[in-house]
């Protein structure tokens, strides 16, 4: 509970923090509506209504009685609220992360114990070495390299979008194999450098404990090799991988920007980086409160599961 | 065990999809895809505030006149839309429009003068702060800036209405071009929260297309409304414009067939694309240009609500100076080639009948350049390779946005050449909001940023001396004899007295040269040669789209 409410705390301090940057760094939202063909009145009419001549405490006091409402304003680019805008993005940012999510995490459990059953042996060096270079690999030149490939040459996969236009008129399994097949290529980009990290984090952790004293004494107690990894190494490997897994989620859950871009998906990423651009406050400070939320809800989670494991942490936790 | 239903479920997934790949891959022969690098926020005509969107919109919506191209004048030429012709009185005040009386609403209305009259209501409401606001000049108005309906507008029947006009404004048929909204629907809203409404008002059209479905951020839809009397029946039938923000992801899109058609195509790609038999390219000369820009006024003392000059380049010889400085070729060839050509002022080549053929391009000749500043006093006196006058250096930043590989190349060029003759500059790149509102406040220095020439060619907002009329003379140059031409210009109707008016401002444009004028950008165009009818214009790529059939 105590937790719960310093992570509120935070979460609050934060959306402040961001509405006083917003309104302090250069940029003026109205700019939008100054070109050519406009008339500059048009600019001064706008800024007045989205209420930003106004001094910036009353401006903030205002933003502050209405986010207890729920109410984070009007978008300027969307002139749709906030909220709204935000949910017809966040549902697609959700699914996408934690497939890409799942595929990380047993993608590289898999691995891990493989390499490690291997240890030292041709597969072991080869997928540490493969794992650097994907994780090395910014995640750009892995999605238009496999743009390249599955759907240039190839001509197997599209190369962007969610679904295909005619989505509508086909069946349920046909739909759901579109959806599948349009995700293939963005979430594997998203994935790899993800596997990578926790293929390397997860393989070195087994090293660790595998060379413990206990692990020999369990052996010296005659438990076999399978026993000891299932029962004993596995389950003291993982834990503090929860942490790091709890952090990468939340991440996720803040969009891929760069993946988002490259296959044209509609993701918080790419919501958060064109209202900053656009200036949009209201809409930056939305999305910086669900990133936040969701990072505090990720590290909870990973906090519970690791308690769950560890039951040490659970009265760690409730002191 | 476990690795061999994991790989078995893996194979089981690929062999269950791929199959599906060739019905999706499958291009449909009665579709065109349009590649676009951002969704529409809008695209209600009200509020449809990118060039994007208008474009889109306009093809859902009609107005009482369209413009083409034509290339024989290189001008604009008007011709009846919604209006099947029109009369204009014998002073100009006022002009009578009939309706066609053919043109349906999407449920089944008749467009009609209430619909007309209506629409101008909306776009000049400050309430509803659409796209027009503010532009309504030539118009009986009220305080707000309102059209005076009953003064501006006599409905004669349902297809004939007369729009009367203010004594001496001048007015032209793209004072009548709007495009037209259904009054039955858009009437029932509170026109405060119009904004908001929208999005579910978008189905009630009456264009040559019609919005069939809109995925946001993915792509949208329309499809060719058969009652149009637009419509034949070899006009293509869905017209797919499809959200693609990466450059290079739109490019191979293009090589798959997954789109049709992209704008602004590098001139690097250009080789690789020609030799692929199914791509055309088309290209049209430039409306756009990028400028190297010299503030004439001080930042400093401008921000402190003084009008003093600036210490660098309030001098007409320093800026030509400048010019003669900047080896703009270079820039040219290496990043446009031949889509491109040198700019000398701010009227396009485009427009042949107003373009001044007697200017010259300022040639790249440092030596000049270095003989102009020392008459204007600057000279390396204390011989540390800065030049320098009255004590000061001739010394400053020159901004840009970053991101723009052509504007970082140009700013890498200026900065050297300018070296060469004993001028520091640092070129640094800005976040473009930043920039933006820094230069439209006046706040810097130098820039390098770019226009597009309006259409029909408005100079008055760039170059009138008042910047409170001129808000985008950023450079804050001021010249009383080009304000008169200026003035007589908006005074003057199209023709010859016109052009010869435009050509003596380019003329005095020339000599002060407040910018340095870099080069006029060429729109390329890649495109399937699946699309017949293709017409590239200087109004864009997708007007007239209507006109598009798709070979079999």
């Amino acid at each position: 509970m105590k937790r719960l409410l310093s992570s509120l705390i935070v979460l609050f301090l934060m959306v402040c923090f961001v509405f006083i940057l917003l309104r302090i760094s250069p940029g003026d939202p109205s700019l939008k509506f100054v070109s050519p063909e406009l008339n500059p009145v048009l600019a001064q009419k706008v800024k007045d209504s989205f209420g930003l001549n106004r001094p910036i405490p009353e401006q903030f006091v205002q933003f502050i009685s209405n986010i207890f409402s729920g109410n984070f304003g009007v978008s300027y680019d969307f002139r749709k609220p906030v909220t709204e805008v935000i949910s017809n993005h966040l549902p697609f940012t959700i699914i996408f992360s934690l497939i890409s999510f799942i595929i990380q995490l047993s993608v590289s459990y898999f691995l891990a114990i493989w390499s490690i059953k291997k240890m030292n042996g041709f597969v072991d060096r080869l997928l540490s070495k493969t794992s650097l270079v994907f994780y090395a690999l910014p995640s750009f030149v892995i999605g238009v390299f496999l743009i390249f490939i599955f759907s240039e040459k190839l001509h197997l996969l599209p190369a962007s979008g969610l679904s295909s236009y005619d989505v509508d008129s086909l069946s349920a399994g046909e739909r759901y194999a579109d959806y599948l097949l349009h995700m293939i290529l963005p979430v594997i980009t998203l994935s790899l450098g993800g596997i990578a990290v926790f293929y390397k984090y997860l393989r070195d952790n087994l090293d660790e404990i595998f060379n413990k004293m206990f692990i020999l004494n369990l052996s010296a107690f005659g438990l076999s090799p399978k026993e000891i990894t299932k029962k004993h190494v596995i389950p003291n490997a993982i834990s503090p991988l929860i942490s790091v897994a709890g952090v990468e989620l939340g991440v996720l859950f803040s969009g891929a920007l760069i993946t988002e871009v490259i296959f044209g998906l509609p993701g918080m990423g790419r919501l958060t980086v064109n209202a900053i651009l656009s200036r949009d406050y209201p809409l930056v400070v939305g999305c910086t409160f669900m990133s936040g939320l969701l990072i505090i809800i990720c590290n909870l989670i990973a906090d519970l599961l690791k308690a769950k494991i560890d039951k040490r942490l659970i009265r760690g936790m409730l002191n | 065990m476990n690795q061999k239903y994991t790989l078995f479920f893996v194979i089981l997934i690929f062999v269950l999809v791929l199959p599906s790949c060739n019905r999706n891959q499958h291009e449909k022969n009665d579709r065109i895809v349009v590649a676009i690098v951002a969704d529409a926020q809008s695209l209600n005509p009200l509020f449809a505030f990118s060039f994007q969107e208008v474009n889109i919109s306009e093809l859902l919506y009609l107005s009482l006149v369209q413009h083409e191209w034509n290339d024989s004048a290189d001008d604009v030429r008007s011709y009846p839309m919604a209006a099947k012709e029109w009369k204009w009185n014998n002073d100009s005040t006022s002009v009578t429009v009939n309706l066609r009386n053919d043109i349906n609403w999407r449920d089944g209305y008749k467009l009609t003068s209430e619909d007309v009259v209506f629409s101008f209501d909306l776009y000049s409401d400050p309430d509803i702060q659409s796209r027009f606001f503010g532009t309504f000049n030539k118009f009986y108005l009220d305080k707000d800036q309102h059209i005076d309906l009953k003064k501006s507008f006599v409905i004669n029947n349902p297809y004939s209405l007369v729009i009367n006009f203010r004594p001496h404004s001048n007015p032209g048929l793209f004072d009548i071009d709007i495009p037209i909204l259904p009054r039955h629907v858009f009437s029932k809203f509170n026109r405060k929260q119009f904004a908001q409404l929208e999005k579910g008002n978008d189905s009630v059209t009456c264009g040559p297309f019609y919005l069939y479905k809109w995925n946001p951020t993915q792509s949208i839809i329309l499809r060719a409304d058969e009652k149009s009397f637009l419509h034949k029946p070899a006009t293509v039938k869905e017209l797919i414009f499809k959200v693609i923000p990466d450059y290079n992801s739109r490019i191979t899109q293009l090589k798959n067939g997954e789109i049709d058609l992209m704008e602004n195509v590098r001139n690097d790609q250009l080789r690789e694309l020609t030799a692929i038999n199914k791509i055309k390219i088309s290209a049209v000369k430039g409306r756009e240009y990028d400028y190297a820009g010299w503030n004439n006024l001080d930042p400093a003392a401008f921000n402190n609500k003084k009008d003093s000059p600036n210490k660098l380049f309030s001098s007409a010889k320093v800026r030509i100076a400048l010019t003669y400085a900047i080896n703009r070729e270079e820039i040219l060839d290496e990043y446009l080639g031949n889509n491109g050509a040198l700019a000398v002022g701010p009227v396009a080549p485009i427009f042949k009948d107003s373009y001044n053929y007697n200017l010259k391009p300022i040639p790249y000749n440092p030596e000049k350049a270095k003989e102009l500043l020392a008459e204007d006093g600057w000279k390396d006196l204390n011989k540390d390779g800065i030049i320098e006058k009255n004590g000061a250096q001739f010394s400053f930043i020159l901004n840009y946005a970053g991101g723009n590989p052509r504007r970082e190349f140009a700013a890498t060029i200026i900065k050297n050449n300018l070296k060469a003759i004993g001028i520091n500059v640092q070129a640094e790149p800005m976040e473009p909001g930043v920039l933006m509102e820094k230069i439209f406040t006046h706040k810097l220095n130098a820039w390098l940023a770019g226009w597009t020439v309006p259409i029909p060619i408005d100079l008055k907002p760039y170059w009138f001396s008042d910047l409170i009329q001129a808000p985008f003379n950023l450079a804050g140059y001021k010249n009383p004899d080009v304000d008169k031409l200026l003035d007589k210009i908006d005074k003057s109707k199209a023709g010859n007295d016109k052009n010869i008016l435009y050509r003596q401002f380019q003329d005095i444009i020339y000599q002060d040269n407040p910018v340095t004028f870099l080069y006029w950008i060429d729109n390329i165009v890649a495109h399937s040669d699946r699309i017949e009818n293709f017409r590239i214009t200087p109004l864009g790529s997708v007007h007239h789209c209507w006109n598009w059939s798709v070979k079999n």
